[in-house]
């Protein structure tokens, strides 16, 4: 039992850190499609920067300098130039997939995975059974509190609540949408850069080209699914990573039977699933704004 | 109150001074060089007809429109323009036309989100907080209501808190009167004499003369962006005057029932012999519809429209006019009742057999179901003429494209040829381009909803002139308006929708405040009240 809940805390800790970004950046009114590439930016520059640093302060700094160019590309892009968000956002998730198996073949001459000689700090074993796990995974619920205060209990969340809802009510009051959407996004830097770093250097140490494997999709999808509420957006995260980890157990115990393909599908199917739930329960409508998405 | 801010001269400064104020979007000029000074203390109205600048004079004046040229002052403090937070900072607040409330946020979160407070709160603190502000104001208003959750009414009372909030000296309310009763009116106006017994300014965009001479100290008439008069005592004022100075020289060519509709002085159209033995154009028999996002629904609906009638609705927005004209045209499933169409059974029929029996459609939202905006003009004129044909007939484009010319030219269209997108075509085009595919000879019934909003003078009175003409030949027209002068100039019954049922019905000579309380009889029996 010990092990599948911590299985579960490790699969699911990236995730949250990352559908915390996409919910910050939805109140702001932008569809976060370019989350997947975020999330592997920074899985990429985290290790990038132990092995060349030997430093994981240095791996965790760039993993988020990355993470903020990309946010603030995605902001350039969507509000400057007026394209699509979600085109920008799948360009910019294709961007982060592109780009780091790049800088791996720049850096390092191929593509094969890294491993960086040190990860993130470990709990220790004065936890036992989760001593293994990373801090980030024990600061999640500190973070996930500090965003629910910021978001739904000062005027800074009020002022981007309504950009995304009412940008009309915004501007009347002297607020710039332009100018929140921008510390929205840049404010999901960080954040997709510690998901990142969890995912590559949380326990494995490892970075290898597309391995994030669809989980920022994943996180978008928990943003959805959460109604852009930062204790939902967590709630299905760990709903999804839930499913993943029965998914793992399961195929060691029916792998045989079952083609393990179809097992390790299971998050996905189950994200599905979940949509298709939240959709049915609110109407689809009552949460998302009209003007999400535009401009 | 603040004390009043003195010029260096020790005169008291205007409350808003505008100089030369110029704006233009894109090409279009919508306000040339006005020049106006406000006193402060009083109730200043501004009038003039839709696309006269008066929004956009009360935008340049908070702040959220810069001004090309010329300069906007307040209490003596120059404005650089286009900066809210600034015009806020001098104490001007506006009250927009179509709320700038997110309708998600309770009424406590939207005074938190505009006040001046930055840190932490508690929704306990805030909620507690804002309640006795509000109370404090008398506004009745429940600081843990949703926005969505309140009707049009109290949603206005919440913007005119939310502008308060910064203590605002210079108050502007633009058109608050279009989405209210007669009755919400009244008390709207009292509340904005109370605020100026408090000493605040205010300001008043308004486009119907009524009102203006009911509430207003001054008067100052835009017309096609330019300052016609300005500001005048309302006491030296007479609505004929007002009328001309409103309309222009038009003024003298209009029907005087019809230009005492365009300007709201009250219209008294002479009725025509009514045709009660003409054949039911449509016959609703206690329709019902399931409720929606918006409301209730239709509950148990009866109305007839005759051939040769115009018909119209009367309400505050929101009680059921959208889904009366849906459930008619068929977009919007009955949950009972029966509607006949021209003497056949019609409750399951497709638009496409509605459209062949006789039912035409002006509808609410011309841009969107009304025209395909990036469409060019002959597909947008051709589809009526597509609706129930095989999917495997043929279309002509060169003979749609010789039909549609035809019919804008009848209609006055201004365009210059018919592949150009039906977005390029301004308010007034797009509605003509509609009527030309609407009104024609095999119209059996019309609805028409709220053909005339945000159109200018011309336009009104292309789209009041086809409806008549409509009737002369024998059609039934449904006619959805808001505006009460306008169903009473063309109409020869009206009515009243309150919360999806028909509360009362009227027939001329009409009875203004009769009709106003009809609309704000709340939770009535769907009895009717007699007709007069």
């Amino acid at each position: 039992m010990e092990d599948l809940i911590v299985a579960f805390l490790r699969s699911g800790t990236p995730l949250v850190y990352v559908a915390l970004a996409g919910v910050i950046a939805q109140r702001a009114g932008i569809w976060h499609l370019g989350l997947e590439g975020m999330m592997i930016t920074g899985a990429c520059a985290t290790i990038v920067g132990i092995v060349l640093t030997q430093s994981v302060m240095v791996g965790l700094l760039s993993g988020t300098i990355f993470c903020c160019l990309l946010a603030l590309l995605f902001w350039f892009v969507v509000e400057v130039l007026k394209a699509n968000q979600i085109i920008a956002g799948l360009g910019l998730s294709g961007l982060g997939l592109g780009g780091t198996a790049l800088a791996l073949t720049a850096i390092f001459g191929s593509e094969a995975a890294v491993s960086a000689p040190a990860g993130l700090p470990r709990l220790g074993p004065a936890f036992g059974a989760f001593g293994g796990l990373s801090v980030l995974v024990a600061a999640m619920p500190l973070v996930v509190f500090a965003c629910w205060v910021l978001l739904c209990r000062t005027r800074f969340g009020l002022r981007l609540s309504a950009c995304g809802e009412h940008a009309f009510a915004a501007r009347a009051t002297g607020v710039s949408p332009g100018l929140m959407r921008l510390i929205a996004l840049l404010l999901g830097g960080p954040l997709c850069a510690l998901g990142g770093a969890e995912l590559a250097a949380g326990s494995l140490q490892i970075f290898s080209v597309n391995m994030t494997a669809g989980r920022g999709f994943m996180s978008f999808a928990a943003v959805i699914f959460g109604a852009g509420h930062p204790v939902g957006a967590t709630l299905a995260a760990f709903f999804f990573a839930f499913v993943g980890a029965l998914g793992i157990r399961a195929q060691l115990a029916y792998g045989d039977r079952i083609p393990s393909s179809l097992l390790l599908a299971l998050p996905y199917v189950a994200t599905v699933i979940g949509l298709w739930i939240s959709a049915r329960t609110r109407g689809g409508h009552a949460t998302t704004s009209r003007e999400l998405g535009q401009q | 109150m603040k004390a009043e801010q003195h010029t260096e001269a020790g005169v008291t400064a205007p409350a808003l001074a505008a100089e030369a104020v110029t704006v233009r979007y894109g090409e279009v000029t919508a306000l040339s060089a006005v020049s106006t000074r406000f006193e402060p203390g009083r109730i200043h109205a501004v009038l003039g007809q839709n696309g006269a600048g008066k929004t956009t004079f009360a935008r340049v004046a908070a702040g959220l429109v810069p001004p090309a040229e010329g300069a906007v002052t307040v209490f003596g403090r120059r404005l650089a323009g286009g900066d809210v937070a600034e015009a806020r900072g001098a104490g001007v607040e506006l009250v927009h036309q179509s709320f700038a409330l997110p309708p998600s946020f309770t009424v406590a979160e939207v005074l938190q989100f505009v006040g001046p407070k930055a840190g932490l709160f508690t929704k306990r603190g805030i909620e507690r907080h804002w309640q006795r502000w509000l109370d404090g104001l008398g506004l009745g208003l429940d600081a843990r209501a949703r926005i969505r959750d309140l009707p049009i009414e109290m949603q206005q009372s919440a913007e005119i808190a939310r502008a308060m909030v910064s203590d605002a000296r210079l108050l502007i309310l633009d058109e608050p009167t279009a989405v209210l009763s007669p009755k919400g009116t009244e008390r709207l106006f009292a509340r904005v004499r109370e605020l100026k017994a408090q000493g605040v300014t205010i300001m008043l965009v308004l486009h119907k003369i009524r009102e203006v001479l009911a509430i207003a100290d001054t008067v100052t008439v835009l017309r096609g962006g330019e300052l016609v008069a300005g500001p005048v005592e309302a006491q030296d004022l007479t609505s004929e005057t007002l009328a001309e100075l409103i309309i222009g020289e038009a003024a003298a060519r209009l029907d005087a029932s019809d230009r005492a509709a365009l300007v709201g002085a009250g219209a008294q159209h002479q009725p025509d012999q009514g045709r009660p033995d003409a054949p039911p154009a449509v016959v609703l028999k206690g329709i019902s519809t399931a409720s929606n996002t918006r409301g209730n629904g239709l509950s148990e609906v009866d109305l007839t429209v005759r051939c040769g009638e115009i018909v119209g609705i009367a309400g505050v927005e929101g009680n059921g006019q959208r889904e009366l004209v849906a459930a008619i045209a068929g977009l919007e499933p009955l949950t009972a009742g029966e509607i006949s169409l021209a003497d056949q059974r019609m409750e399951t029929a497709s638009l496409a057999a509605r459209r062949e029996a006789g039912l035409r459609i002006i509808p609410f939202e011309r841009n969107v179901e009304g025209l395909s905006l990036s469409s060019p003009l002959w597909e947008n004129w051709g589809a009526a003429q597509l609706v129930g044909g095989s999917l495997l007939a043929s279309v002509r484009p060169r003979n749609l494209q010789r039909s549609a010319e035809a019919a804008f030219q009848a209609w006055d269209v201004v365009f210059s040829n018919t592949a150009q997108p039906a977005g390029s075509l301004s308010g007034g085009n797009a509605q003509k381009v509609i009527l030309s595919r609407e009104m024609d000879p095999g119209a059996k019934l019309i609805l028409a909803a709220q053909p005339t909003r945000g159109l200018d003078i011309g336009a009104t009175m292309a789209v009041w002139k086809a409806l008549r003409q409509a009737r002369g030949e024998g059609a039934g027209i449904l006619l959805v308006s808001s505006d009460l002068d306008e169903l009473f100039d063309i109409c020869d019954r009206v009515a009243v929708m309150v919360s999806g049922r028909v509360v009362a019905e009227f027939a001329p000579p009409w009875d203004l405040k009769a009709v106003g309380r009809a609309m704000t009889a709340a939770g009535q029996q769907p009895a009717l009240e007699a007709v007069p």
